[in-house]
């Protein structure tokens, strides 16, 4: 009983002392940790499960951002295609043919971008503006989760979530209203390995 | 009449003749068209290319839309704003088409797409539907599943596996448009909703679009919220605003100007007749001005009525000479007392230096009637007839009717008495007006780089605020860039179309190499009928397409068993009858096209392809690049219309310049001719050429570049203006400071000051350029005139 008492007794102070660390870690904490990455690169693989197809698509390529704004994606699998967005315009290559469009003319990507480019540069009013974020874990393995606040994108996107650690971002999962979704993870190429092999 | 003294039946005849004139004048007003749209201050262009631009801008589809902007209030009330206000005006059989960025509204034109995808999708060829190519455009389109495009995709999967929907609302989406929020319109702000409308009308028909005006603000009016603002601009606004204000300003002036004339001639003559004797040359130089244009131009702009009132300004000038000087003995004051001899020796003495004064305004206006905007030809014509009218009245008709000018006396005297104490002081200053001349030639030659504006804008009557309101709901609407374009011309349609798709080929590869954002063509919605056989050709029979399906998607994702609905619509798309221009009458796609394909009167066609450019360095050789791809395609021709704008003005106002000069010259030449003598022709001239010095320099002071209408200020500074010193120096021959005289110069001089000074307050840029001009001139033309010509100073030798 004693020992029973001195075990609950040191359950709780393990607990008191556990909650404050674990308030410690919000949204503007994580905000604080992701803006201290000015700028990345990695590789990703993207796995989109998708109702009535027969298998799931699969995608692989390459992520680079620069801040504050500049985010390219370029696929390399299954068939070569970019995607480079740097303030407002953002520029679409597939084979041959390049689209150029004005981020802010298409509202419902322009909350995307913002998702991805908030997170990476830790910019929580961008976030803010777009999407309700709320933030699990610590800073060694966090979850930032963002639902789009505007109807219409709800209507498209349900919601975002994303997986890292510390500065990193290492998955991004994107579900969406009609129940398909996305599951991005990313792996980060050291910029000191990159620039070793010029 | 008092009585038939002048002179019998010459006196007569030439008053008969007057009226008759008159009454021929009249019948023709009475049967004149005025007109009162911007044509005015479009200049005639010189080249064919130019022509069409000038065309598309008088009747184009910028003649016919509006940019409509709604502030105040907060996102959500502007939005419904937006929504309700285009929903009503769609309901409107005054709009061809309303656009606020809400394209639900556009499910129709989508539908029609949707089924005409087959002819319209430039990926159809028959690699398309070879079993490779329907696998990579499968997977382009299943590339767009899992992501929020893929909403738009998934629907329409069955039916169009290849994305050929989505391929063809890719190149429609061109500029990207405006900044889009709560799914309408915005600015890049945020902070106002934007809309854009075409009125079914005509641009010219000026009255349709003030009715088109009205409805949006009737329409505005029911369903804002209080504390919303709406925000109207476009071709058509500034047309018809520009209209009700002309017609506005010319009466207020017109009326002003008689009003404030009339009073000074009465407090001057305190004589009703007096005052109506100096009216009958005016009315009559507009009745023969009026009359004159009518029968050149074939209609009378608005605006060179407006203008025309500055003749009433030199119209008075001779009647108040003769009324004056007619009166006055040159050396007697008795000879009054006599009837007869006044008028005989007014026609003795003053005419000629009367009629020479005409003969060099003339002259200076004979300039502007040779000029390639018709506003300023038109405004010649009207002055020369007007001039010529106004002297002949001056001299035929008034001494019939007050053989011996007037008999009131009213301030008469104390205007004398003033002008004689001008005429004696100010020579003893001149040497001051010498330096200030000086001055003002280095000055102006110091700052000849920014001396002259070069934008048309200076010419039109639309008023800074609004231009620069203009200018941003523009560049939020349009990108700033729509205003580059490529023409494309042919006997008739088919031969167009082909045209525009070989033009668009070349345009493409710009797009891709990033030098455009994009660009519009008809081709996009009605291919040629080649183009259009071409793809039907590469669709394959329901067996073949089934066999390559089975091919295509064979260990892939999608499911060949799926697209049964494909198959049927590839077949369906095989019978369908052609989409030509005609047909399309009546659909939702009939709006997009008639922006973009325009029927000539003579059975040609044009079709227009707006080009917009990449923002930034990137767009920098974007014109010379679209002109050099054209290269070859006979019937294209590119251009921008704001540069294209700027050349025409800067061709002009290089012609203007030449013309004032050779007016100048003009009159120099007649005064030579006249004067035969070097230094009287130099004392002559000096102070006109100083005065135009100094108030050309106050403008450069100002920081004012001159337009082609302070041109046309200055020309009427030396035509008025030689009137002043040719009578001073007329009167430093007789060796002679004759006070009457003296008055009449001064009370000329002050209804040309004050009737310029109203037209310089005028809300109408152009007048009030004229005005600024004139009236400080005239004023300085007559002290100068005074400070160099004066009798007093007659021994003293002209200095270089």
């Amino acid at each position: 009983m004693r020992v029973d008492r001195r075990q609950a007794c040191l359950t709780v102070m393990a607990l008191a002392a556990a909650a404050p660390a674990r308030a410690a870690f919000g949204f503007d904490e994580l905000m604080a940790t992701l803006a201290e990455r000015k700028s990345g690169e990695a590789r990703f693989a993207e796995e989109r499960f998708v109702s009535g197809l027969d298998q799931t698509l699969n995608y692989t390529g390459t992520l680079s951002f620069s801040a504050p704004d500049r985010l390219e994606r370029h696929t390399l699998t299954p068939r070569r295609e970019s995607f480079i967005v740097e303030g407002n315009q953002l520029t679409l290559q597939r084979g041959e043919r390049v689209r150029r469009l004005a981020l802010d003319s298409v509202p419902e990507l322009a909350a995307m971008v913002a998702a991805m480019r908030g997170t990476l540069s830790g910019d929580a009013s961008v976030l803010r503006r777009h999407f309700r974020a709320s933030v699990d874990g610590r800073a060694a393995r966090w979850t930032l989760t963002l639902v789009p606040l505007d109807q219409r994108l709800l209507g498209v996107v349900r919601l975002l979530r994303i997986d890292g650690m510390q500065a990193d971002v290492r998955v991004v999962e994107l579900q969406l209203a009609d129940g398909d979704r996305s599951v991005t993870t990313i792996e980060p190429v050291a910029p000191k390995a990159r620039s070793a092999t010029p | 009449m008092t009585a038939a003294a002048p002179a019998s039946r010459r006196g007569w005849i030439a008053v008969a003749s007057w009226l008759a004139a008159m009454a021929i004048g009249t019948v023709v007003i009475v049967q004149t068209r005025f007109s009162a749209d911007l044509s005015a201050f479009l200049p005639a262009a010189p080249d064919a290319r130019q022509r069409a631009l000038v065309e598309q801008l008088k009747t184009g589809i910028a003649a016919r839309t509006l940019l409509i902007g709604i502030r105040g209030g907060d996102s959500a009330e502007r939005a419904a704003a937006s929504r309700a206000l285009a929903e009503s005006l769609r309901a409107s059989p005054e709009f061809e088409q309303v656009l606020n960025g809400d394209f639900t509204a556009f499910a129709a034109v989508g539908r029609w797409v949707f089924e005409h995808r087959y002819l319209l999708s430039p990926a159809v060829d028959a690699r398309r539907f070879s079993a490779e190519g329907l696998r990579e455009a499968i997977d382009d389109t299943l590339s767009l599943l899992g992501t929020p495009a893929g909403a738009r995709v998934k629907p329409l999967l069955e039916r169009d596996p290849t994305g050929e929907a989505q391929r063809i609302a890719e190149n429609a989406l061109t500029s990207g448009g405006p900044r889009t929020q709560d799914g309408i319109w915005v600015s890049r702000d945020g902070e106002r909703a934007l809309l854009m409308t075409q009125s079914r009308a005509e641009g010219s028909d000026l009255d349709a679009q003030a009715q088109v005006l009205a409805a949006v603000r009737r329409a505005f009016a029911a369903v804002a919220a209080p504390g919303l603002e709406l925000q109207l601009s476009g071709a058509p606004k500034f047309a018809v605003d520009s209209r009700a204000q002309i017609q506005a300003e010319t009466k207020a002036l017109a009326l002003a100007g008689t009003v404030l004339m009339g009073t000074l001639l009465l407090i001057t003559f305190a004589s009703l007749r007096a005052l109506a004797a100096a009216m009958l040359p005016v009315a009559s130089g507009i009745v023969a001005g009026v009359a004159a244009v009518s029968l050149v131009f074939g209609s009378v702009h608005g605006a060179t009525l407006g203008f025309g009132t500055t003749l009433i300004g030199e119209a008075v000038d001779y009647a108040i000479y003769y009324l004056i000087q007619a009166r006055g003995g040159g050396t007697a004051a008795a000879g009054a007392a006599a009837p007869g001899p006044g008028w005989r020796r007014w026609v003795h003495e003053s005419w000629p230096t009367v009629r020479l004064g005409m003969l060099t305004s003339i002259c200076g206006f004979l300039a502007l009637a040779f000029s390639g905007f018709p506003g300023l030809a038109q405004l010649g014509v009207f002055s020369i007839a007007g001039l010529v009218a106004a002297g002949y009245t001056t001299r035929h008709v008034l001494p019939v009717w007050m053989p011996d000018g007037t008999s009131g006396l009213g301030l008469r005297r104390q205007l004398g008495h003033g002008a004689a104490v001008l005429v004696r002081t100010l020579p003893r200053v001149r040497h001051l007006f010498t330096a200030l001349g000086v001055a003002s030639l280095v000055f102006l030659v110091w700052r000849h780089d920014t001396l002259w504006q070069t934008e048309l804008s200076s010419l039109s009557p639309v008023s800074a605020p609004d231009l620069a309101l203009d200018a941003q709901l523009r560049d939020e609407l349009l990108a700033g860039d729509e205003r580059t374009m490529v023409a494309v011309t042919g006997a008739d349609v088919q031969a167009v179309l082909q045209s525009v798709e070989a033009v668009s080929a070349r345009l493409d590869a710009l797009v891709q190499a990033g030098q455009l954002v994009g660009y519009d063509a008809i081709s996009r919605w009605v291919p040629s009928l080649v183009t259009q056989q071409r793809r039907r050709d590469a669709l394959p029979d329901a067996t073949t397409l089934q066999a390559n399906l089975a091919l295509a998607t064979q260990g892939g994702s999608l499911n060949a068993k799926r697209l049964g609905p494909f198959v049927q619509d590839v077949q369906r798309a095989r019978q369908m009858p052609p989409i030509e221009p005609g047909s399309l009458v009546g659909t939702p796609v009939a709006t997009l096209v008639s922006a973009l394909l325009v029927r000539g009167a003579d059975g040609g066609s044009t079709a227009l392809l707006p080009v917009v450019r990449t923002p930034g360095p990137a767009g920098d050789g974007a014109q010379a690049a679209v002109e050099q791809a054209l290269h070859g395609i006979a019937a294209a021709q590119a251009f921008n219309v704001a540069d294209e704008l700027r050349r025409l003005y800067s061709h002009y106002i290089r012609e203007a310049q030449g013309q004032a000069l050779l007016g100048a010259l003009g009159v120099v030449l007649l005064m030579a001719a006249w004067l035969r003598s070097l230094p009287r022709l130099l004392a002559v001239c000096k102070p006109l050429a100083l005065a135009v010095l100094l108030t050309m320099a106050g403008f450069a002071a100002f920081g004012v570049p001159l337009g082609i209408l302070h041109l046309v200020g200055l020309l009427l500074v030396v035509a008025v203006g030689s009137n002043y010193s040719l009578f001073l120096d007329w009167l430093r021959h007789q060796g002679s400071g004759d006070e009457d005289t003296l008055a009449s110069l001064l009370l000329a001089n002050l209804t040309i000051v004050l009737s310029f000074g109203l037209i310089a307050a005028s809300a109408i840029p152009a007048l009030a350029a004229i005005g600024r001009v004139v009236a400080p001139g005239a004023l300085l033309a007559l002290l100068l005139s005074a400070a160099y010509a004066a009798p007093r100073v007659q021994a003293v030798p002209d200095s270089a």
